[in-house]
C-alpha cells in the first residue's frame, strides 16, 4: 500500500506526498501535461527541445545543475508524446533545494539565443545518434506516420523532420513555455522520509506565488477507425529482415486497455510467452520477437516486431505470426496461462515499489490519468480480466484491417 | 490572493553529507561450505539471490565458452526442460538471469518472498545439473550470431571492441575481439567441461538481499547447501595474461555512411584494489563522471558536438582502465578529440577550484547514498565488491578520500596517470 496525501494549491498546482521512511533519499517529480501531441504540426519536436532548454538556467538561478550537485543531487527528464517529466533525487535533508530549483524554472526561464543554438545542436546530435546512426532507427517513425492519419501521435517526440528544430526561433520557444508551463498544468510529487505538513509548507512557499497561466487548449483530433490494412516496404543497409506490426488499441482509461496489455504479455513477456516458445524456439523462424503496448494516454498502439532467421521469408514469417494471433482470437486462453501474466504484473509492481523514484513517477502518471490511487488498485484491475475479455479484445485489436505493417528488408549484400 | 515571493536568488541552506550508513553483510556458511552473505534491505517482501562464479572469459579455453555456458544454464537441466524453466519462472513472476563477463559469471534470481522456495528449486537445478541440450544450443548460437551481426554494424560497438583490443592486445581476454566464426566452434562438450570445472560450491559465493528471515536461510540450505554439490577439490589455476598496448595513437575503423563517429580515448590503469583508485575516481568524476562534468560542459553544453560524453574508470578483476566515450557529429570529430585532450591537459596543469571540488564531493556522497538505497542497488553494489574480493571497508576508504582529497592531490594524480601522450584512441565511423 502506497500511502499518500494529495491537495491542490490556489494556483492549480497538484501536489502529492508519499512519506517513505525506508530511504535516505528524497525524490521530487514534476510532471507537465505537455508532450509531442500538443505541438503545432509545422513545429514538431518542440516539447523535447524544451526539455533540454529547461536546464539552461531560470529567472534567478543561472545554472540548474550546479546547486543541485552541490546538494548531493542528481536529476533527469524525459519527453513522451503525452508529457514532459522532470525528476530529481537528493539527500532528504536538502529537499528544499529541489523546491527552489523546480519552482524557479516554472516561474520563468533565462534563455539566450546562444543557449538555444547550442541545445538545437545537441538535439540534432541526439536525433543522429538515436534515429539516423542506428540500424532500424527510423522504423518507429515510419510506423507512426502509417498508423496515424490525423492524431498527432503520427510524429515521434524528436519531431517529424529535424528541420523543424533547425528552424526554431527564440520567440517561438518562449511562446511555447508560457502556453504550456504553468502550475495549473503540472503535478508535483514528493517521496521521502519527511512529514507531509513540511512538504505542504515548502510547496506553498516556493510554488504558491507562481500565478496560474492560460493554457493553450488544443483540441486533439481523434484518430478515425482504420478500415483497411496498411503496409509499407523499405530496404536499408541493415543485417536482417524485420517485420513490424502496429495495431490500434484503446486509450489508457478505457476498460479494454488492461486486457490489451495482458495480450502483449501473453505474446511476448518472458521466455515462456507464446511467440518466443512457438516461433523462436519451436519453428525457429525468428531470432527474436517482441510485443508491447505504447502505453499512451490517448488511443495508442500494440506493437509486434520480429527479426527473421536467414532462411525464413518475410511473408512466411508473417503467416506464422498471424496464426499465433488467430489462436488468441479463436480459442479462449487457458486460466493458468492468464494467471501467469497476471502474477508477473503483480510481482513487477512489487519490485518497482522498492524504488522511491518509480513510486513518484507512477503516482504522478496515475494522477494525470485521473486518480493517483490507481497505484494501489491497478493490480486488482489486472486480476479481474477474464479469458473472455482477452478473446474479445484480441478479436477487436488484432485485426489486419486495424493494422499497419512495415516490411523492413535488408539490402542484399 | 497573491503570495509573497521567497528569496529566490540564494540556494536554501544545505547539509553536507559526510558519512553514509553502510549495512554490513551477515556471513553464514551452508553445510557444504558455500559462503552466504546476507543483507536485510527495503520494505517490500522480495528476495534477490546472486551467485558469483569465477567463470568469465579469463578462464575459458576458447572464445564464447564462458558466455555460452552461463547463458545456456537455463536451457535445460536434469529435472526441467528449457520450456519448464521459463514457465515456472514466469508463473511466479520471478526473474532468473544468467550472464558472464570478462571475469565472472553471475546467476541471479529476483522473486517475491512467498515464491522463493519453488523458484530457488529451479535455480539450484540449473546451476548444479544443467544438461546443455544440443537442439537448444543450436538455436541459441544461431540467434546469438544474428545478434552479433546487428551489434557489429553499430559505430559504438566497433569503437569499443577496437579500443579494448588496442589497450590489451588480441591475445588477452580483455582485448580479443569476438568473431562471427567463433559461434561455429562451440560444442556441447565445451560447455559441459567448463561447467564441471567452474560451477562448483567451493568456487561460488552467494549474496542474498531483501526481506530475510530464518525461512530464507532454510531454503538456501535445502537447495544449495547439500552434500551433492561441493567442489572438485582441485585448485583452479588462474591463467596469467599481460596487457600489450598498441604503440599507435589512434585505431580507426571506417564506416563511410556514418553520420556520427564513436570515440573512445583512454589507457590501462588499475582496479579498485589499488590505493590510488578512490582518488582517481574523484579526478575522473571532475573530468567526465557526471552530468556537470567538464567534458559534458565543454563538448555538449558549450560546443553542441554531441548528445552525451562520459568518462569512466572500468575496474576489472585483474586490471583497470580509463575510457572516455562519446558519439559525435562526423563533421566535428577532430575538433571534439582536440577539445577532449585540452580538458585532460587542464586537469594536469591547473588546480581545481574549491567550489567545483565541493560540488563534486557532495555529488559523490549523494551517489554513495544511492548505491545503498534499497535492495536492488545494494545487491549490485555488493556484487561488485565481491567480484573484486573487497569488503565494505572499501567504501569507508572512498568516503574518507572524497572528504579529504585536496586540489593538489587531484593535480598530482592527473599528472601521474592522465598524460595525453600515453592515451590510445579508437574512432569508428567517419572523421571529416
Amino acid at each position: 500500500m502506497v500511502d499518500f496525501t494529495k491537495y491542490t494549491l490556489d494556483n492549480g498546482l497538484k501536489v502529492i506526498v508519499h512519506p517513505d521512511a525506508s530511504t535516505p533519499i528524497g525524490t521530487v517529480n514534476l510532471l507537465y501535461n505537455v508532450g509531442a501531441k500538443h505541438e503545432n504540426p509545422e513545429r514538431t519536436g518542440f516539447a523535447h527541445l524544451f526539455e533540454h532548454l529547461m536546464f539552461e538556467g531560470s529567472v534567478h538561478i543561472p545554472s540548474y545543475d550546479t546547486p543541485l550537485q552541490k546538494a548531493g543531487g542528481e536529476n533527469n527528464a524525459f519527453t513522451s508524446n503525452d508529457i514532459t517529466n522532470y525528476y530529481l533525487t537528493l539527500p532528504v535533508e536538502n529537499l528544499e533545494t529541489g523546491f527552489w530549483l523546480e519552482s524557479d524554472r516554472m516561474l520563468g526561464l533565462n534563455l539566450t539565443e546562444e543557449k538555444i543554438r547550442v541545445q538545437k545542436n545537441v538535439v540534432i546530435e541526439e536525433f543522429n545518434q538515436r534515429y539516423r546512426n542506428q540500424p532500424y532507427g527510423d522504423a518507429m517513425m515510419l510506423l507512426r506516420e502509417m498508423a496515424y492519419k490525423v492524431h498527432p501521435y503520427q510524429w515521434s517526440t524528436i519531431g517529424k523532420d529535424i528541420s523543424h528544430i533547425e528552424g526554431a526561433t527564440g520567440e517561438e520557444v518562449r511562446a511555447f513555455f508560457y502556453r504550456h508551463y504553468a502550475p495549473n498544468n503540472a503535478i508535483l510529487t514528493v517521496v521521502g522520509n519527511i512529514e507531509p505538513e513540511k512538504v505542504k509548507e515548502m510547496a506553498n512557499r516556493w510554488f504558491g506565488p507562481i500565478p496560474s497561466r492560460e493554457i493553450a487548449q488544443k483540441d486533439i483530433p481523434r484518430e478515425p477507425v482504420q478500415e483497411e490494412a496498411r503496409s509499407r516496404e523499405v530496404t536499408r543497409d541493415v543485417p536482417h529482415n524485420v517485420i513490424y506490426k502496429a495495431y490500434h488499441m484503446n486509450d489508457h482509461n478505457h476498460p479494454d486497455y488492461i486486457p490489451a496489455d495482458l495480450i502483449s504479455d501473453l505474446l511476448a513477456n518472458g521466455n515462456s510467452a507464446r511467440l518466443y516458445q512457438n516461433l523462436v524456439k519451436g519453428k525457429k523462424m525468428f531470432s527474436n520477437l517482441d510485443a508491447h503496448i505504447t502505453g499512451d494516454v490517448d488511443e495508442g498502439l500494440l506493437l509486434i516486431s520480429g527479426t527473421l532467421t536467414p532462411n525464413t521469408g518475410m511473408k512466411q514469417g508473417e503467416e506464422a505470426l498471424l496464426e499465433e494471433l488467430a489462436r488468441l482470437k479463436n480459442e479462449p486462453v487457458d486460466e493458468q496461462e492468464l494467471q501467469k501474466v497476471k502474477n508477473k504484473v503483480e510481482a513487477v509492481h512489487t519490485y518497482t515499489k522498492t524504488s522511491a523514484l518509480h513510486k513518484a513517477l507512477n503516482l504522478s502518471y496515475f494522477e494525470l490519468l485521473g486518480d493517483a490511487n490507481r497505484i494501489n488498485t491497478e493490480d486488482q484491475a489486472y486480476q479481474k480480466v477474464t479469458p473472455a475479455d482477452v478473446q474479445r479484445v484480441s478479436q477487436k485489436v488484432l485485426d489486419e484491417n486495424n493494422c499497419s505493417t512495415l516490411y523492413y528488408y535488408a539490402k542484399a549484400q | 490572493m497573491t503570495m509573497e515571493n521567497p528569496e529566490r536568488t540564494q540556494q536554501p541552506a544545505i547539509q553536507t553529507i559526510s558519512s553514509i550508513h553502510i549495512a554490513r553483510a551477515q556471513q553464514h556458511t551452508l553445510s557444504n561450505g558455500l559462503p552466504v552473505y546476507a543483507i536485510e534491505s527495503g520494505t517490500e517482501d522480495i528476495v534477490k539471490v546472486d551467485l558469483l562464479f569465477r567463470a568469465g572469459n579469463w578462464f575459458q579455453p576458447k572464445p564464447l565458452v564462458a558466455e555460452a555456458t552461463c547463458e545456456m544454464l537455463s536451457e535445460g537441466s536434469q529435472n526441467y526442460t528449457s520450456r519448464q524453466i521459463a514457465a515456472q519462472m514466469d508463473y511466479y513472476g520471478a526473474f532468473l538471469r544468467t550472464a558472464a563477463n570478462k571475469d565472472v559469471a553471475n546467476v541471479s534470481l529476483l522473486t517475491l518472498k512467498k515464491y522463493l522456495s519453488p523458484t530457488l528449486q529451479v535455480l539450484a537445478d540449473v546451476v548444479k545439473k544443467p544438461t546443455f541440450p544440443q537442439q537448444e544450443l543450436i538455436t541459441y548460437l544461431n540467434n546469438k550470431k544474428q545478434h552479433y551481426q546487428l551489434e557489429y554494424t553499430k559505430v559504438n560497438t566497433l569503437s569499443k571492441v577496437h579500443f579494448n583490443e588496442a589497450l590489451f592486445g588480441s591475445h588477452h581476454p580483455y582485448g580479443r575481439i569476438l568473431q562471427l566464426e567463433d559461434h561455429d566452434q562451440v560444442g556441447r562438450d565445451d560447455l559441459g567441461d567448463f561447467h564441471q570445472k567452474h560451477y562448483t560450491a567451493d568456487q561460488c559465493a552467494l549474496l542474498v538481499t531483501g526481506k530475510i528471515d530464518e525461512s530464507v536461510f532454510q531454503s538456501l540450505e535445502e537447495q544449495l547447501g547439500g552434500e551433492d554439490w561441493k567442489g572438485s577439490g582441485n585448485t583452479i589455476q588462474t591463467p596469467d595474461f599481460r596487457p600489450f598496448t598498441t604503440t599507435e595513437t589512434e585505431v580507426f575503423t571506417p564506416k563511410p555512411d556514418a553520420v556520427q563517429s564513436a570515440l573512445r580515448i583512454g589507457k590501462v590503469l588499475f582496479n579498485k584494489r589499488h590505493p590510488d583508485f578512490p582518488g582517481l575516481q574523484v579526478v575522473n568524476t571532475i573530468l567526465g563522471g557526471y552530468f556537470g562534468s567538464r567534458l559534458m560542459k565543454k563538448i555538449r553544453e558549450e560546443k553542441g558536438y554531441t548528445y552525451g560524453i562520459f568518462s569512466v574508470l572500468v575496474p576489472m578483476v585483474n586490471e583497470g582502465y580509463l575510457t572516455i566515450a562519446s558519439e559525435v557529429g562526423a563533421n566535428v570529430c577532430r575538433k571534439a578529440i582536440d577539445a577532449i585532450y585540452e580538458e585532460i591537459k587542464k586537469l594536469r596543469e591547473e588546480k581545481v577550484g574549491q567550489p567545483e571540488l565541493t560540488m563534486v564531493r557532495n555529488y559523490m556522497m549523494g551517489q554513495l547514498l544511492r548505491a545503498f538505497d534499497g535492495p536492488l542497488p545494494t545487491a549490485s553494489t555488493y556484487m561488485s565488491l565481491m567480484e573484486m574480493n573487497l569488503d565494505e571497508d572499501y567504501y569507508q576508504r572512498v568516503v574518507y578520500t572524497v572528504n579529504n582529497i585536496t586540489p593538489e592531490d587531484i593535480r598530482e594524480l592527473a599528472n601521474k596517470y592522465l598524460n595525453e601522450q600515453e592515451m590510445v584512441r579508437s574512432v569508428a565511423g567517419k572523421c571529416e
